[in-house]
């Protein structure tokens, strides 16, 4: 462990966790379904940066690189089928409020 | 070339090869469910008779554990696409079903084989998103909502285990299990310790277990009845629990999440079960006993020792089997009856004879009567917990047996027995290929249970030799 590594970390943990913040606060209190998918993306950009630091200060670029591309790809999949049922519940609803969706309960 | 096409290879590539030809423009969308069930016959054929050894891409291996999931996997997958012929009408839906399932098998098992952290969240990925897309797929509200909580669920979930193998990789500088456990015994506190709370928590989200659990009654109830058979069967429990015990197993956490693990089991096994006894709707009330069943296994893996492990996976098995022959019996009743209420529903015994029947087995093994099968799991589980100075949560653990067994005789009192409704009378004992999986289901429920002194040998303890 040397130096710049200590002092690195709290940099991009601090920039890691603010993403990772903003996005749960945005997923979170968001009533319009588009702003909880774009809270989805700003949290789990916070996630690529921590793995792309993580691969920087242990010196292993590109397996890092490898883990972030593959990340990308996955989380496009998850949101394009998150948009799909976001566009069908707009299909049925006419409405983008979240809170317009609580019929299952007990 | 003969390598690569080695056993654990043919796991994953064949279900994919499958969805990819029915898609062709070949005209060969009726072989889908062919393909399916032959598949699904075949792994359950390798898994019981082949000894497992070779290691496929991505360092892909079979041992003792991934064994009985991918057995498990096969069944429930089998008993998924027959129901869905049996009762799925609208026959596009029925082929996508049939190429969802497939790939979320893909998913599954690959996650039950991958021995790299970040491989572990490709294939969960995987299998989510086929479970998303199969929740959703009538297109109907409650579906939509069910699966919109889910996929939000399930990518917190994943951003919080991404994070932890973020961290694991700071911290260690490698991602495959074995790597990143030896680093961990080499000592190491802070980074670590933060690592493996993000991954348990995201774990107990996907395996829903208290208090994560919001979005499962919502999902198991509002999905197609052949898609919650796979759902509450299988899909929670790999993505879930299986990742957990793998990776207990694999030391990767060391015991500090030993007491949490222990106390999210013990709260989930009441709390679902209370949750269950207020129920009136047939599918969610098997969903809230889920979340308590989940609760068995993670509190048996909380006690860190072999026999906790082999009790959980043991009963991993069992509720695989169980919950998916109640998932079948609910899927059989709203198919003939109409609907889920147990308040509307009633006598349906006389009518349904075979079901009934099925019912009663899948609860009594549920509620550990024995000598039916879940009866040998809860023991080995109370045993584990005793036998590792947990006195009090071995307690809870029996106790709470008796809870199983009063929300289920309720819904069998209000479902099954006593005088027929009116409006019932028409009712007729279920098709064929909701009854094949009921039987089969309800063989093996009763056949393990009365066959444990040659299975115990054979089957169960050979799972703890990892």
């Amino acid at each position: 462990m040397n130096g710049e590594f200590s002092s690195l970390v709290p940099f991009f943990g601090f920039f890691a966790i603010l993403l990772f913040v903003i996005g749960l606060y945005c997923v979170v209190m968001s009533r319009n379904f588009i702003r909880v998918l774009i809270g989805l993306e700003i949290l789990t950009k916070g996630v690529t940066l921590l793995i792309i630091a993580a691969g920087y200060l242990t010196g292993k670029v590109a397996l890092a690189q490898t883990l972030a591309i593959t990340l990308i790809v996955l989380e496009v999949v998850v949101v394009a089928v998150a948009a799909g049922i976001v566009i069908a519940v707009y299909r049925r609803n006419n409405s983008l409020d979240v809170t317009q969706l609580r019929k299952l309960k007990g | 070339m003969k390598e690569a096409m080695n056993l654990p290879n043919q796991l994953i590539l064949l279900p994919l090869l499958a969805v990819v030809v029915v898609n062709l423009p070949l005209g060969l969308r009726w072989a889908a469910m062919l393909g399916g069930v032959f598949f699904s016959i075949y792994q359950m054929w390798t898994m019981v008779f082949l000894p497992p050894l070779e290691t496929g891409f991505f360092d892909l291996q079979i041992d003792g554990l991934s064994r009985v999931l991918l057995l498990s996997i096969g069944l429930v997958a089998f008993v998924s696409i027959l129901a869905a012929r049996g009762t799925i009408r609208d026959k596009r839906e029925r082929f996508y079903f049939y190429n969802l399932v497939l790939l979320a098998m893909v998913g599954m098992n690959g996650l039950v084989m991958v021995r790299d952290l970040f491989s572990l969240y490709v294939f969960i990925e995987i299998t989510s998103v086929a479970s998303f897309i199969l929740i959703a797929l009538r297109r109907e509200l409650d579906g939509l909502e069910g699966a919109f909580k889910y996929l939000i669920m399930s990518a917190v979930a994943t951003a919080m285990m991404l994070s932890a193998v973020a961290l694991l990789l700071l911290a260690t500088g490698e991602t495959s299990f074995a790597k990143v456990a030896e680093q961990m015994r080499l000592g190491g506190s802070g980074l670590p310790v933060l690592a493996a709370g993000l991954f348990v928590a995201g774990l107990l989200i996907k395996a829903g277990s208290v208090p994560f659990h919001g979005w499962l009654p919502d999902a198991y109830m509002a999905a197609p009845n052949a898609a919650s058979i796979l759902l509450g069967g299988i899909v929670t429990k790999t993505t879930g629990v299986y990742a957990l015990i793998r990776l207990m197993q694999d030391g990767m956490f060391g015991t500090g999440m030993s007491p949490v693990l222990l106390l999210a089991g013990a709260v989930s096994i009441v709390a679902g079960a209370l949750a269950a006894l207020g129920q009136r709707d047939f599918k969610r009330m098997l969903a809230y006993s889920s979340i308590s069943q989940v609760g068995y296994i993670v509190l048996s893996l909380g006690t860190g020792t072999a026999l906790g492990v082999v009790g959980a996976v043991f009963h991993l098995f069992n509720h695989a089997v169980f919950k998916s022959l109640l998932f079948v019996n609910a899927t059989a009743v709203e198919d003939r009856a109409g609907t889920r209420d147990m308040n509307q529903l009633g006598g349906l015994a006389a009518r349904m004879p075979v079901t009934g029947f099925a019912s009663v087995v899948a609860l009594l093994s549920t509620a550990g009567v024995p000598p039916l099968a879940g009866f040998w799991s809860k023991l080995v589980i109370i045993v584990a917990l005793y036998k590792s100075g947990h006195p009090v949560y071995a307690a809870v653990a029996v106790l709470a047996s008796l809870l199983t067994l009063a929300y289920f005789l309720s819904m069998q009192r209000r479902v099954f027995f006593g005088k027929l409704r009116e409006g019932l009378e028409g009712v007729k004992e279920a098709g064929w290929y909701v009854l094949v999986p009921t039987l089969a289901l309800t063989l093996i429920t009763m056949g393990v249970g009365v066959l444990i002194p040659w299975m115990f040998g054979s089957f169960v303890l050979p799972m703890e030799k990892f």
